[in-house]
């Protein structure tokens, strides 16, 4: 397997579409990388100029510390997977994993070891004989991953995979990609606008917005530390609640108002908020559903951070309940424990989690406190 | 005598096409020459009546009059009246792989026919099956364009017509094809599928004659019409573009100050004479943007 490093990488069109911009990244060797962002931001672009695929316009590619920018594509010993994947009607799934190897005049007897190889690891091997309008879309989409491992990569490319299946196959192989990197211990791009498949595959995940890198760091990091809006509120679902608060320093205490509503920074946010000098300036406050509470002892033990509203959508989900209400005109979720008592009309108090807030500048959206 | 290369090649040719082996007896330049213009004629006759990429090929080039079309079509098995899209793909080069993976992709009995057109193109004529709509189409030409991608690793750009009715409508899908993928490179080079329908204001301005360009770039711009622009410029305006002339939301995109970005417009302003803040100046920019790019393109070829 392999490391890549991409160091200033750039992507522009003929037609003047800069797609890629000042992209720099290092990869180590298994790695599990995830490009995630909404559609046109650059993250297929950037993984087609890993493949050789589209020209580097500007900027370095290594592979294993060999610059690749002028390697023609089957030389730098890459895999892809795509999302319109297409088995080949007519054959069957030996001869699908196998067309790739003959096409390259790769010896019978080697084609067959490789083909049997991955065909363990991705339990097809009772399903070598069948033709593809005999499998489930699962073992379809598994069969499309075998043509890419019997190649046995440095690199494995996968640009969403997934996003033609329905829901539970979905879950499914994410699951069974998951296994697949630990069985494999390949190094894996993976390019995806789905932020659940990202937190959950990834063992960091670029987060990419208009061609440019918006925060590299682990599934963790981003949830708990995001380090501008555009992730913190790209980043979970439901997303991130933000509300515009006037700052006010009186010594060593931080106040946050919204409209009416008061809420004390807690000691941990202060330092930023101060030094910073926000005194009297509209910041951007951003609290994750699931630390907007609504228990009464949760209340009782917080009520410098308290606020009130009216609940206009009570949404149960089974395990969770999300209470939907408005603060001061901006739409806020609250994702609470099942056994809450509030229904769509009541009016609600909340208390919300000051250790967990996120503050942003209104102007760059770049955080404050984390 | 021995056989010179270029017949050695005339009577491979013939061996491919025909599987005819011929031993030929040709002792002098004269006699060769003959046997070389005969052997060309067979393997031209075979083609026209037996080879059915051929007989496609002078369709989408209106090599066939069109009273001649159904009786040949009938003869090579093609149905002359069937719903079908006529792909056209281009690569670097078409080489063996990329045709391998085409004919494994749409098998014999899928009523589906491949014709080289170049050295670098492929058409593919493929009919439209029960259930496809011709919205279907772009679903199938994202999958030829991702199995090549995946099989080949190939680059490839892929155009497709509207769905014609019978093989008569198939010169009129080439060309919409041919230029599909011409107005496609030029003006949407970050897309791989181009299809026909969907080719926006680049088709309008791909077939205005070069003089009216010019005349409506000078028209704009004067005597000093601009190259190009830079591309921190090009960059600023296109996203103020996207976001419907939006100064707040445009600078908070591209982490610049809006004092920044009104700088940049006001540049464009001076150099231009337009003002980008104004709906019709920043259409006319826009448009005569695309032109510039054109003509580029034109004087470059």
């Amino acid at each position: 397997m392999a490391s890549l490093s991409l160091e200033g990488i750039q992507k522009i069109y003929p037609n003047g579409f800069h797609a890629v911009k000042d992209f720099n990244l290092e990869i180590e060797d298994k790695e599990f990388i995830i490009f995630v962002g909404p559609s046109g931001c650059g993250k297929s672009t950037t993984l087609r100029m890993i493949a050789g695929l589209e020209d580097i316009s500007g900027g370095t590619l290594k592979i294993d510390g060999k610059v690749m920018n002028d390697v023609e594509p089957k030389d730098r010993d890459i895999a892809m997977v795509f999302q319109n994947y297409a088995l080949y009607p007519h054959m069957t799934v030996y001869d699908n994993m196998a067309f790739g190897l003959k096409l390259r005049k790769v010896p019978k007897d080697e084609i067959d070891k490789k083909v049997r190889e991955a065909a363990r690891i991705l339990d097809l091997e009772k399903l070598l004989d069948r033709k593809p309008k005999a499998l489930s879309g699962g073992q379809r989409q598994r069969v499309a991953m075998g043509r890419a491992i019997v190649r046995n990569p440095k690199v494995f490319l996968m640009d969403e995979p997934l996003s033609n299946l329905d829901a539970k196959l979905r879950v499914q192989m994410r699951i069974e990609i998951s296994k697949l990197h630990e069985n494999l211990g390949a190094t894996i791009i993976y390019v995806t606008h789905d932020q659940t498949e990202a937190m959950t595959l990834g063992t960091r995940i670029v987060v990419m917005k208009d061609g440019v890198v918006q925060q590299v760091d682990t599934p963790q990091n981003l949830y708990n530390t995001p380090c501008n809006l555009f992730v913190a509120g790209f980043i979970g679902s439901p997303q991130m609640n933000f509300m515009d608060a006037v700052c006010k320093v009186d010594g060593n205490d931080v106040t946050l108002t919204v409209g009416k509503h008061v809420l004390k920074v807690p000691a941990s946010k202060r330092k930023a908020l101060i030094e910073g000098g926000y005194d009297g300036k509209t910041v951007v406050l951003g609290i994750r559903p699931e630390d907007v509470h609504d228990s009464e002892a949760f209340i009782s033990n917080s009520q410098d951070s308290i606020i009130e509203s009216t609940i206009k959508v009570y949404e149960l989900l089974g395990a969770e309940v999300f209470l939907y209400f408005d603060v001061e005109g901006t739409q806020m979720t609250a994702r609470v424990n099942p056994r809450t008592t509030l229904r769509t009309g009541d009016k609600a108090v909340f208390a919300l989690d000051m250790e967990k807030i996120h503050v942003f500048d209104k102007e760059t959206e770049l955080t404050i406190t984390n | 005598m021995d056989h010179t290369p270029e017949l050695e090649k005339a009577l491979s040719e013939l061996k491919r096409i025909t599987g005819i082996t011929m031993d030929v007896k040709a002792d002098t330049p004269g006699e060769t020459e003959q046997a070389l213009s005969q052997i060309r004629c067979l393997c031209a006759a075979y083609k026209e009546k037996y080879n059915k990429a051929d007989f496609l090929k002078s369709l989408m080039t209106d090599g066939i009059p069109s009273y001649d079309i159904s009786e040949r079509a009938a003869r090579l098995h093609i149905a002359p009246e069937e719903k079908r899209v006529l792909f056209l793909l281009e690569a670097k080069t078409m080489d063996e792989t990329l045709t391998e993976i085409l004919k494994n992709l749409f098998p014999s009995q899928s009523k589906t026919y491949l014709v080289p057109v170049s050295g670098n193109s492929i058409a593919v004529l493929r009919p439209l099956k029960s259930g496809e709509t011709p919205e279907s189409m772009n679903q199938v030409a994202r999958t030829i364009i991702d199995t090549l991608n995946t099989e080949a690793l190939a680059h490839v750009q892929l155009s497709y017509s509207a769905v014609v009715d019978t093989l008569a409508d198939l010169s009129a899908a080439f060309r919409e094809t041919s230029l599909a993928l011409k107005v496609g490179k030029l003006f949407y080079s970050e897309q791989t599928v181009f299809p026909y329908n969907e080719l926006g204001i680049g088709r309008l301005i791909y077939q205005l004659p070069v003089s009216l360009c010019e005349s409506f770039l000078q028209e704009i711009f004067g005597k000093d019409i601009p190259e190009s622009f830079d591309e921190e410029t090009t960059s600023a305006v296109n996203k103020f573009l996207q976001n419907n002339l939006n100064i707040a939301e445009t600078s908070r995109q591209l982490h610049m100050h809006r004092n920044t970005l009104i700088y940049r417009l006001e540049q464009i302003q001076k150099r231009t004479g337009l003002d980008l803040r104004l709906f019709e100046d920043a259409m006319t920019f826009k448009i005569a943007t695309m032109v510039i790019n054109y003509l580029h393109t034109e004087r470059n070829q």
